[in-house]
């Protein structure tokens, strides 16, 4: 990534934060909103309360979401070497959603406030481990799309089953609204449980560059030059379940981030795989951020989901690529 | 010096037998051309020899950790493959990441790059996209990558297919200078007249067996080209150099 780029694209992401820290429906000023933030003790009045547990959280969330998505969706799409890879294809966000919607289903999810956003990274963990089994050690690179596609229609087919069987149609339309992907009335306890899979997943990821990098001349040249494809693979795989699985978790599941984010951003880095990371994870914040205030923006009293949002910009913009793809073909 | 030491390298794809215990060397200095029809083993035994498929036998590559082998050899692959609409330059670069250290690429590197795409006479596409050159370029460009990496031994899977007969010639004096200075150069040829021409030594594959193997004169005589190709030929050994033409079938051989 080059220094102008990560610059620009750092400054979109500050000032997106500052506006999602600044947008609400409580109508705090500028300077009451910042200095807020940061006042604790005896003097935390409601203000302060708001910006504190209400605010920071969600532009957090909104942060953590979309740099994870991006580089998840860029890290993919260089594993695969295609344009149209993006981080839902191992399974990870469907089994995550599973796990999500049968705690809400049995009820655990009001027992604890951590009920569901665990049970959510327990069923990321099981596909993680599936994936990885069905796959097989040294399968290449379509081995691993078809696994994720069975998984993916497979934990599809349950969450379905599970909405189904639902005893009343108020927990079905609570499991829905999770499904659609939102951050609202999220709390500082999601950023930590978050936190530690963001962290994680996303240093294993930015570390994958050069092999990325050439994977560009395909597996077998790759390999010659010093890659170990294998363990490459692995890590991908952790990274993008560590990430995918750990905003899925709190954010419920949010579409085409990954899928669109890498590919606008690809022209601007020269194509290569390796930058292409860095600048993903940015873009992703900003394209979250950006999406999570127009939701406040549109339809204040409303409660229109993220996910629905980011989807509604997403689809068409894959339906271009499609499109543009088709061009180039002819 | 001995650069690879391959020995009774055997692979079965299934229960089809692909090479049947090839044994082979190349020294320092060498540039050895490997010949043979369309599902001889060509392609099976480069990649079995670096290691990149399940083989029984003993390859000296393939024992090597990944960034040694990288630095001990490298390889053009068959299948010109490039995912992403990089630079030209970008691509000849990646060549040097067996040699990056921390710091990501150096002077010395740059100079390794120029001076490969200065060899495959690239250095003019340099920021061009690699996607949208045309075939003969991409592959010459895909030749600077593997001359970038400046190993003792290059192994070419048919890097010469494609291109136009000048491009064909510069490629082969390429390989032939890099024997010249002391490097070793396995290639994987089916134009046998370049074979003659430019090779110290040809090793023909016939169904998965070393069928034949010496100086080009040698394995290119009448009777092996029936058993091997299954043609005959014209071989002269003229005043600018061996002169190769293929004449006509003799049998099927499939």
């Amino acid at each position: 990534m080059s220094r102008k780029l990560g610059i620009a694209l750092g400054a979109l992401v500050l000032l997106l934060f500052a506006g999602s820290l600044l947008i609400g429906p409580a109508a705090l000023g500028l300077g009451e909103s910042l200095a807020a933030l940061v006042r604790g003790g005896a003097e935390r009045d409601a203000v302060a309360l708001v910006m504190q547990e209400v605010r920071l959280p969600r532009a957090l969330l909104g942060l953590m979401t979309g740099a994870s998505l991006g580089l998840a969706g860029a890290a993919m799409q260089g594993f695969l070497r295609n344009p149209l890879a993006e981080p839902g294809l191992i399974g990870t966000s469907a089994s995550a959603a599973l796990g999500a919607v049968i705690a809400l289903q049995t009820g655990i999810a009001s027992l604890h406030l951590l009920a569901l956003p665990g049970a959510a990274l327990l069923g990321a963990l099981v596909s993680v481990g599936l994936i990885l089994a069905i796959a097989g050690p040294r399968g290449g690179a379509l081995a691993l799309i078809l696994a994720g596609i069975a998984l993916s229609a497979l934990a599809g087919a349950l969450t379905a089953l599970v909405l189904n069987l639902s005893p009343n149609p108020f927990a079905a339309a609570e499991i829905v609204f999770w499904m659609l992907g939102s951050l609202t009335d999220r709390s500082m306890v999601h950023v930590g449980v978050a936190a530690p899979f963001v962290l994680a997943g996303g240093a294993v990821l930015i570390s994958l560059g050069r092999g990325l990098d050439a994977l560009t001349l395909g597996e077998d040249a790759a390999a010659a030059l010093g890659v170990n494809l294998a363990r490459l693979r692995l890590l991908v795989i952790l990274g993008a379940a560590a990430l995918v699985g750990g905003v899925t978790a709190v954010a419920g599941a949010i579409g085409f981030v990954g899928l669109v984010v890498p590919h606008v951003l690809r022209p601007f880095v020269g194509a290569r795989p390796s930058a292409l990371l860095p600048a993903s994870a940015l873009g992703g914040a900003a394209m979250v951020l950006a999406a999570d205030i127009a939701v406040r923006l549109i339809a204040p009293d409303r409660d229109l989901k993220l996910g629905v949002l980011t989807a509604m910009i997403g689809a068409p913009f894959f339906l271009h690529l499609i499109w543009r793809l088709r061009r180039q073909l002819a | 010096m001995t650069l690879m030491a391959l020995d009774t390298i055997a692979v079965s794809r299934g229960r089809r037998p692909v090479l049947g215990g090839v044994t082979l060397a190349v020294e320092e200095g060498e540039l050895v051309g490997l010949i043979g029809p369309n599902g001889a083993g060509k392609t099976t035994l480069l990649r079995a020899a670096m290691g990149l498929l399940h083989c029984a036998g003993h390859s000296s590559l393939a024992d090597l950790a990944p960034r040694a082998r990288a630095h001990a050899a490298a390889f053009l692959p068959q299948a010109r493959e490039v995912a992403w609409p990089v630079s030209v330059e970008v691509l000849v670069a990646l060549g040097r990441s067996p040699h990056l250290g921390a710091g990501g690429i150096g002077e010395a590197d740059r100079a390794a790059v120029a001076r490969a795409m200065a060899r495959m006479q690239v250095a003019h596409l340099a920021s061009r996209p690699a996607t949208e050159l045309s075939g003969g370029e991409l592959a010459r460009v895909l030749i600077a990558r593997v001359l970038a990496q400046e190993t003792p031994l290059v192994l070419a899977d048919e890097p010469t297919a494609g291109l136009d007969p000048a491009a064909q010639i510069a490629t082969m004096e390429v390989f032939g200078a890099l024997a010249a200075e002391g490097k070793g150069v396995l290639v994987a040829l089916h134009d046998l007249g370049l074979a003659a021409r430019h090779c110290t030594r040809l090793v023909a594959l016939s169904a998965g067996r070393v069928a034949a193997e010496g100086q080009p004169e040698a394995v290119l005589a009448p009777e092996v080209l029936a058993e091997v190709f299954g043609i005959a030929a014209h071989f002269e050994a003229g005043p600018e150099g061996p002169v190769f033409q293929p004449l006509r079938v003799l049998h099927d051989n499939r």
